[in-house]
């Protein structure tokens, strides 16, 4: 099986063996750690948390605009570590998750991906 | 009362019904960064009771994250006449879990326990539905708006449970070129059903991008169905007038063809009804103008989250959530309502940031009327992301609940000055109260076939 290490950076540094190939909510919950979550299949945002380094892959979900994800958010519930990561989790990350719409709008490209049109056309 | 099923045998007997004594209302720790259950809070609502306007319970959901948003009652008037049903069991669904809890809501009313969970992984394997919403009792059985599919893609559809809770399957046989759903009433003498929109679930549960709305990734028309066919049949575009459309409400009386739904982002309410020639048509009949902000760029909209009949359909109430205003609007002539009634809590414009002694974090938002019309009650969460959004500060002072007293002759609007419900102080930390039912029934819960 290919694990990689989990950093959680404001839970001490924690660190955890997850497997690439399941959801990191999924192991992260499965090893004690408390995580939000709600929908699980990649909509509601409720499991966001934000990467610090490293990546995955989390095409499955739908939730995020691309500023949200150009700050570095990732959807626990569908995400999986393609290498040794970095996280800030929980609700203590999502700092820049919410905005108000009428008084920060998006630009253009920082739409969700279906309907963002592209920075440097 | 000459027979023995649930509610009342018409909209008049059901205003006479006694004072509601018990209020039951949702409140959340989803999104709120506390990892409790969300759960269903009994508040004491008897003036003479030395725990009148105080939760003296908590019923906890078995997992975290529901994010319970509304409720409806096993059974209500249209079982009028089946002595085999009662009002008895809550559905308190979780949008974001799908799980849909079943609450024994009478054997003792003020300790009301889970009697069974139909769990969101069962309803999407069975139906391919996901994120409840309306629920709507008919006859002895129960459909439930449904806003997406198993993945978070709209239109959803409807659930169909047996009065066992028993998941029968999909209720309509078409959703036809619907886009979205969300709320929706029915109006059986008329053999008419009424749904609207608000976005799929994907697109409304992680917050509002209002620059969707430009990408039609909300809703902004009313559907008509045929109600025994299980079809829609017609459709209102509303365009611009009609940005949002959310809470729907046919007049209580089951002979009358009149209805109103609240377009939030418009901030208007849409009024429908089916003139002498048959023919369904509908106006708008109140607009709620921006108001300008010294920090915003542009005037805020009132955004109504929700609009409420009296029994006897006499007022409209609305709430702008943003503004912060309930409004009460008399509707004996429905083409020209009068607004007669008006009172301000929390809101962005700051009118009264403090009421009863409690900081009023978020805006009027759901509403619940007593059966006589005399009592109005109100809380101030929309939905967990949305209040993280516009009014972060809930994060920490949490929800409350208010009582409006209503002038039903005169019309005219107060805050009632002895109750307030702070969920601020909940014992595991601020949560946030939602939609409100009581036992006897209320003013969003019967229909009358």
């Amino acid at each position: 099986m290919i694990t990689h290490t989990v950093t959680l950076a404001n839970r001490a540094n924690t660190t955890i063996e997850v497997s690439a190939h399941r959801p990191l909510l999924e192991t992260l919950r499965s090893q004690g750690i408390e995580l939000p979550y709600g929908c699980k299949y990649g909509a509601c945002i409720t499991c966001a948390a934000k990467l610090l380094n490293g990546e995955v892959d989390q095409n499955k979900q739908v939730a995020l605009n691309n500023r949200q994800i150009e700050n570095g958010y990732v959807i626990l519930c569908v995400a999986r570590p393609t290498t040794d990561i970095t996280l800030e989790i929980g609700v203590e990350s999502h700092d820049k998750l919410y905005r108000n719409p009428f008084l920060d709008p998006l630009q253009a490209h920082e739409l969700k991906a279906d309907i963002a049109t592209s920075k440097d056309p | 009362m000459e027979c023995c099923g649930p509610g009342y045998s018409s909209p008049a007997e059901a205003m006479k019904a006694p004072r509601e004594r018990l209020l039951y209302t949702i409140a959340i720790y989803t999104g709120t960064g506390i990892q409790k259950p969300d759960y269903l809070a009994t508040i004491d609502n008897d003036p003479d009771s030395a725990t009148y306007s105080q939760v003296i319970s908590r019923c906890d959901m078995p997992g975290i994250g529901d994010e319970l948003h509304h409720m409806g009652w096993n059974a209500c008037s249209s079982c009028f006449e089946d002595s085999s049903m009662s009002r008895k069991y809550l559905l308190v669904p979780g949008v974001r879990s799908s799980n849909i809890h079943v609450i024994d809501c009478a054997t003792d009313p003020r300790n009301p326990t889970i009697f069974k969970v139909i769990e969101g992984a069962r309803i999407k394997s069975a139906t391919n539905l996901s994120a409840p919403h309306t629920i709507h009792c008919l006859g002895s059985e129960i459909i439930i708006s449904m806003l997406g599919d198993a993945n978070g893609e709209a239109p959803g559809g409807y659930l169909h449970l047996d009065k066992n809770f028993e998941i029968i399957g999909r209720w309509e046989n078409s959703m036809g070129d619907i886009p979205f759903s969300y709320d929706f009433w029915y109006q059986p003498r008329h053999n008419v059903m009424v749904s609207s929109e608000w976005a799929a679930p994907k697109t409304f549960m992680p917050g509002f991008d209002l620059e969707e709305v430009g990408y039609l990734k909300y809703g902004r028309r009313l559907h008509l169905w045929d109600f025994e066919k299980k079809e829609p049949k017609q459709t209102f575009y509303l365009g611009e007038d009609g940005l949002i459309p959310l809470e729907v409400r046919f007049h209580h009386n089951p002979d009358s063809t009149h209805g109103f739904c609240g377009a939030a982002l418009s901030a208007n309410i849409i009024h429908w009804w089916k003139d002498d020639n048959d023919e369904w048509l509908w106006e708008k009949i109140i607009d709620v103008e921006n108001e300008p902000h010294p920090e915003w760029p542009i005037p805020i909209p009132g955004v109504i989250s929700v609009i409420l009949l009296s029994m006897d359909d006499r007022f409209l109430y609305l709430c702008n959530w943003l503004h912060g205003d309930i409004r009460q609007y008399n509707i004996e002539d429905p083409h020209n309502p009068v607004l007669t009634g008006q009172v301000w809590l929390g809101g962005l414009l700051d009118k009264a940031p403090i009421v009863n002694g409690v900081k009023v974090t978020g805006g009027p938002q759901m509403i619940q009327l007593s059966l006589d019309g005399q009592r109005l009650y109100v809380t101030t969460s929309l939905f967990s992301t949305w209040d993280n959004q516009f009014y972060p500060e809930i994060r920490t002072n949490g929800g409350c609940m208010l009582m409006v007293n209503c002038n039903t002759e005169a019309g005219g609007m107060e805050i009632d000055q002895d109750f307030v419900v702070d969920f601020g102080k909940e014992p595991k930390g601020p949560s946030r109260c939602h939609e409100t039912r009581y036992p006897g029934g209320d003013c969003t819960s019967d229909i009358w076939i």
